[in-house]
């Protein structure tokens, strides 16, 4: 089996390419497709002369003789049949395998905003669906040039070279076979697209049902809606009768149109052996090339129809075949000394209208922790991750004197460690989930995060599953991996927005222990909610919901600031609401 | 409880239903399988009777009997095709609505045990998979056996010796077929267990998307896919190896077997004493006897596929239900006078046992009073709410209203006594109106009109392009104050007495959030009000707080009075007040 490796490839979105992009392939199937479609008339051939071995009643060893060859002759154009098969398969597989290639380094290379613009899940489905349709069609080409175009043509042929009068005369009828299929086509394409968006629309209604069923069990329209449910079922089963009709059970009906020569065949084709022109063999032979064609051409509806699907779904990949991305690694800042300086930042969401942080002010150095605290909706997820830069900002955020939004992409990633509100893990080991593809040692970062005893506890230690999502491990267990992740390159800055959700609060008081003494070549920033955490860091800035700020550290923050005392001394009273159950 | 077999109990009363269709359908399987047989038989003739004698007479009548033949054929095989196909859409049709009369009386919490999508692909994928094991499995093997059982007996006709040739041959060709198909399913399955991790690594390089992006690891996750792609690349060459060498396989064997009646036949042989028209005869329907072969052992496995769709069906069917409400309950009896109370009576409610929910809760609410249960997340408060509107049966005590078990009352019954506003608002396919009629014909346009007037709505949605008749497409359309205010309309519409509010946590500006507590307002004058708490509750007046604690009632009482002697409900309201969740 020929090793695959899969390339990226330039011009994806010309389909020719894949072709060319095949060349070896490709010309192995003009090779055997050739081959193969001239070879096949020896098949009928030899079949003729096997009966008119016997009508001559040849010696045994003469009959034996023949229907050897004949064998070996079958067994040989099989056997360039099976590479043409094959060579065709393979070149379909690596085409799939290419342009799933291309679309997948296209849509992870989207950027922030445009990826917010899509509803990426569902159309990376759907173009992946498509991928398959659109390969099926130029499988199907590339095969029917040679088994429909080259077999006609060879058979044609020899079928003039035994009677030029009997071919014109019969094959007449198999283009206008072929000729109704490809007029029927445009029907036939109406009538399985009103069924197909029919059919899409009953399950749209149906998962519409499922999906609200107990909105619509209180309020009583179960009844109602299956009476409407009927009514879509009878509708669709219509639409389903008409399309199915049409493109299956047609095939039957161009079959017999082409058949029509027959009749000459069969006259013509006798009057020559009874004049002896013909022998019984050649009759037989020419029978078997006729009907071969006939059922070639009952099929070129078939075919018609699966290009012209494989056509609307090239349509639709092809925005995604772009050419090959990849992200610029070179590197330009100076890991240590780290001095982060916001002035006036403000923010928008490309798809929002309001700004959501306005005029935000601070300076942090490497070794501070800041935390930033609010009510609900007070921006402070939004201030976190307008630092990250991946948006465009109002303002200036400076690192180490140089602003964010010159720094590339990949140099901002190296910098800046995030952690937002979902782990977001892998269905991958712990390990994996934390190194992400670099080879390094967890042990010390399971420790910062307390994860060191339940490690201990699992059989596979590093190496266990955590499952779709994370679902083998619980709520605590999951933030604590992700943040472990965040933690363990040490970057310049770690951003952590909200990660003890789900961890009890003694965890949370070690952890945060562990991160003051185990990361002081990094500048932390701590978005939290929870005010009881605080007491022990650099310095606070407190989000109002009328865009107000307040900085200061805990101590000043609970003199100064009226809104952040209230809500510690409530916290401390009610008390932990998280505790791991 | 008696086992349910929907599937078969459906095909069954179809076939009772189109008894004329499914005898028309035993005609059509007879015709088929005898007239395929007949050519080959007016070949014979035509050899026999007219080639080797030289002579002219009957040819014409032979031709046109040929052609007659193939014409007959064309037209059973048009009509077998398009009467499976009617009646394989009809079995189709007849197990959607079973399954969908199934849902309405499905308990509540199937709802909550089961995902949309699974129950969505019963009703789809699974019931499509039973019409094809019918159309295409059962009767397609009927009438494959069928035409080998023909071909058999017609080469018997022509001589013994070679009939038992021929059923010697079944056995072998059918068992090599059934080697490749195997073989073939094997690495099929091999293949979709990677299929299913190619399109597992892409949803979930989706999902964290943001994660990968802010470690720029999408070189990383890459080459996973990558190295998904190739071994499912390599899965798929197997497939294609089977694929491709399988039919080249079965035509050598083909030709061998004709080589070898020849051979029997030669004149110093003549084992089988049969004519040269018998022998083109015998090659043709031996010929023809390969595809039925292959075909059935395609069937069979497409057979064996499916049957776990039957399985999927039927165990849905046989899902719990509710019990049977009583019919004549209906909104009038109920509330037959303005005096409405609702009481818990010594409620308890699991859904497993030994894992009570919610334990002995009673409460009385009186007509027109406000209550407001409030307590940790998970305390059972949705719950209560299910109960309240009588959605799933309380394990142990009851919940009435006026005396009537609320568990007794028909659905149909329940909108016009209970207006539930959710968290969030369900969009349902359809128009502006639609949301809030549910497309219940029994509201008016003026109700509907009234309902979005009380909650303000009436002078956005005059602004839309169809007004009240714009299709809800997208989430767009509504910002998430006004579709938390749609809710409320939509609750409100049929007017019922009692209101239930289940936590309204979206985040919203204060301008829309003002809106939102006027229109509660405005509504709480003229209804029984329960509310889960949330931030808007504290701002509508209640007459009663419910506190729950361990699916207890730990404390109930007048806000004022519980502000005084509950030092976490006063601690839990300032909060809430901060909006600090």
């Amino acid at each position: 089996m020929a090793k695959l490796k899969t390339k990226p490839m330039k011009e994806p979105n010309k389909i020719i390419n894949y072709w060319l992009k095949e060349k070896l392939i490709v010309a192995w199937i003009i090779i055997f497709g050739l081959v193969y479609n001239i070879s096949i008339v020896l098949g009928p051939i030899y079949q003729g002369k096997l009966i008119d071995s016997i009508v001559n009643g040849n010696s045994l060893y003469s009959v034996s003789l023949i229907s050897f060859t004949f064998v070996f002759i079958i067994a040989m154009n099989q056997l360039f049949r099976y590479f043409k098969r094959f060579y065709i398969r393979r070149f379909a597989n690596s085409t799939s395998t290419t342009m799933r290639f291309m679309i997948y380094n296209n849509i992870m290379h989207k950027t922030a905003t445009e990826l917010d613009d899509e509803n990426i899940g569902n159309l990376m489905t759907r173009a992946i669906s498509d991928v398959q349709l659109c390969v099926e069609g130029m499988r199907k080409f590339s095969t029917e040039i040679f088994d429909t175009g080259v077999m006609m043509v060879t058979y044609i042929f020899s079928m003039i070279i035994y009677d030029m009068k009997i071919t014109l005369f019969s094959i007449v009828f198999i283009p206008i076979a072929m000729l109704l299929a490809d007029k029927l086509k445009i029907v036939i394409y109406k009538f399985s697209t009103e069924f197909r968006s029919k059919s899409s629309e009953v399950a749209d209604i149906t998962y519409n049902a499922i999906d609200n069923a107990v909105l619509y069990r209180i309020s009583g329209m179960e009844l109602q809606n299956k009476d409407k449910y009927n009514e879509e079922l009878e509708d669709l089963q219509n639409k389903a009768i008409k399309a199915n009709l049409l493109e299956n059970s047609m095939r039957p009906i161009y079959n017999v149109i082409a058949m029509i020569g027959i009749i000459i065949v069969i006259l013509m084709g006798g009057k020559k052996v009874i004049d002896g022109t013909w022998t019984v063999g050649i009759f037989s032979t020419y029978i078997i090339m006729f009907s071969t064609m006939s059922k070639k051409a009952s099929r070129a509806a078939k075919l018609f129809n699966s290009i012209q699907k494989s056509q609307i779904s090239w349509k639709r990949i092809v925005p995604y075949l772009t050419e090959y991305h990849d992200k610029d690694t070179t590197i330009n800042f100076n890991a240590d000394n780290t001095d982060l300086t916001v002035k006036n930042l403000s923010f928008i969401y490309p798809t929002g209208k309001d700004t959501v942080i306005e005029n935000i002010c601070f300076n942090g150095r490497q070794g501070e922790v800041i935390g930033i605290t609010g009510p609900i909706v007070s921006g402070k997820s939004t201030l976190g991750i307008s630092l990250l830069g991946f948006y465009p900002y109002l303002g200036s955020i400076k690192i180490d004197g140089k602003e964010l939004k010159d720094y590339t992409d990949y140099e901002k990633s190296q910098m800046i460690s995030y952690l937002g509100h979902s782990p977001q893990l892998l269905s991958e080991t712990i390990y994996n989930n934390i190194t992400l593809g670099n080879k390094m040692n967890i042990s010390n970062v399971l420790k910062d995060v307390c994860f060191d005893i339940d490690i201990k506890e699992m059989t596979h230690g590093e190496n266990t599953l955590v499952g779709n999502s994370g679902v083998r491990l619980s709520g605590g267990q999951q933030s604590r991996i992700a943040l472990a992740r965040t933690l363990i390159n040490k970057n310049k800055i770690i951003i952590l927005d909200d990660p003890f959700s789900a961890i009890d609060m003694k965890t949370e008081e070690k952890i945060i222990e562990n991160l003051r003494s185990n990361y002081k070549e990094s500048l932390i920033i701590l978005i939290s909610h929870r005010l009881t955490i605080f007491n022990k860091i650099n310095q606070i800035i407190l989000l109002h919901n009328d865009k107000k700020v307040e900085y200061g550290s805990h101590n000043e923050l609970m003199e100064n600031s009226q809104l952040y005392e209230t809500i510690y001394n409530l916290q401390c009273a009610v008390g932990d609401e998280y505790e791991e159950k | 409880m008696k086992k349910n077999n929907l599937v078969k109990e459906t095909i069954i009363s179809v076939i009772k239903k189109n008894i004329i269709m499914f005898v028309l359908l035993a005609f059509i399987i007879i015709a088929v399988v005898v007239s395929s047989l007949v050519p080959p038989q007016i070949l014979k003739n035509i050899i026999d009777n007219n080639l080797l004698p030289k002579d002219n007479e009957g040819l014409l009548l032979y031709a046109t009997f040929y052609f007659c033949f193939i014409f007959l054929i064309g037209i059973f095989d048009f009509v077998k095709e398009s009467l499976l196909t009617i009646i394989g859409q009809k079995i189709t049709k007849e197990i959607r609505i079973k399954m969908m009369e199934k849902l309405e009386k499905v308990n509540a919490m199937f709802f909550s045990k089961n995902e949309s999508g699974k129950v969505v692909s019963n009703f789809i994928n699974d019931v499509d998979a039973i019409n094809s094991m019918f159309t295409s499995g059962i009767i397609g093997m009927i009438i494959d056996c069928f035409k080998i059982i023909g071909v058999v007996f017609s080469i018997w006709m022509f001589s013994s010796k070679l009939g038992v040739i021929v059923l010697f041959l079944l056995p072998i060709i059918y068992s090599i077929t059934r080697i490749f198909q195997k073989r073939m399913l094997k690495a099929q399955i091999e293949n979709l267990v990677l299929v299913g991790k190619v399109n597992n690594h892409i949803s979930e390089s989706v999902k964290n998307i943001s994660m990968i992006k802010s470690f720029s690891k999408e070189k990383y996750m890459e080459e996973k896919y990558n190295e998904y792609l190739i071994d499912n690349y390599e899965t798929v060459e197997k497939v294609n190896f089977y694929d491709s060498i399988f039919s080249p396989i079965i035509l050598i064997i083909r030709s061998m077997v004709i080589a070898f009646i020849v051979i029997l036949s030669s004149k110093q042989l003549n084992f089988l004493g049969i004519s040269v028209g018998m022998i083109a005869a015998s090659i043709e329907l031996i010929s023809n006897l390969f595809t039925p072969i292959e075909n059935v052992g395609m069937e069979l496995q497409n057979i064996q596929q499916s049957i776990s769709g039957i399985y999927k069906v039927n165990e849905f069917y046989n899902e719990p239900e509710d019990n049977e409400k009583i019919d004549e309950l209906d909104v009038n009896n109920i509330l037959n006078n303005d005096n409405l109370k609702i009481s818990f009576n010594d409620m308890t409610f699991h859904y497993e046992e030994g894992k009570d929910i919610l334990k002995d809760i009673n409460l009385q609410i009186n007509h027109m009073e406000k209550v407001t249960f409030v307590g940790r997340t998970g305390v059972g408060k949705s719950t209560l709410f299910k109960l309240v509107m009588g959605l799933i049966k309380p394990s142990k005590g009851n919940i009435t209203i006026n005396g009537i078990d609320v568990y007794d009352i028909p659905n149909k019954e329940k909108r016009n006594i209970f207006g539930y506003v959710d968290q969030s608002l369900h969009v349902i396919k359809g128009t502006v109106a639609d949301q809030i009629s549910l497309q219940d014909k029994s509201i008016t346009m003026e109700q509907i009109k009234n309902s979005l007037d009380f909650v303000g709505l009436t002078d956005y949605i005059k602004t839309l392009e169809n007004s009240y008749s714009t299709l809800v497409k997208n989430d767009n359309l509504f910002s998430q104050g006004q579709k938390q205010l749609l809710a409320i309309a939509r609750a409100i519409v049929t007017n019922p007495p009692i209101l239930l509010l289940d936590e309204i946590t979206a985040n919203l500006d204060s301008i829309t959030e003002e809106k939102i507590v006027k229109v509660l307002q405005k509504a709480s004058e003229e209804h029984t009000i329960l509310t889960i708490s949330h931030r808007l509750s504290s701002m509508i007046a209640s007459d009663k707080v419910v506190i729950l604690e361990n699916g207890k009632i730990k404390n109930q009482g007048s806000p004022e009075s519980l502000l005084q002697n509950d030092d976490w409900y006063r601690n839990h309201i300032a909060l809430e007040k901060l909006t600090w969740s």
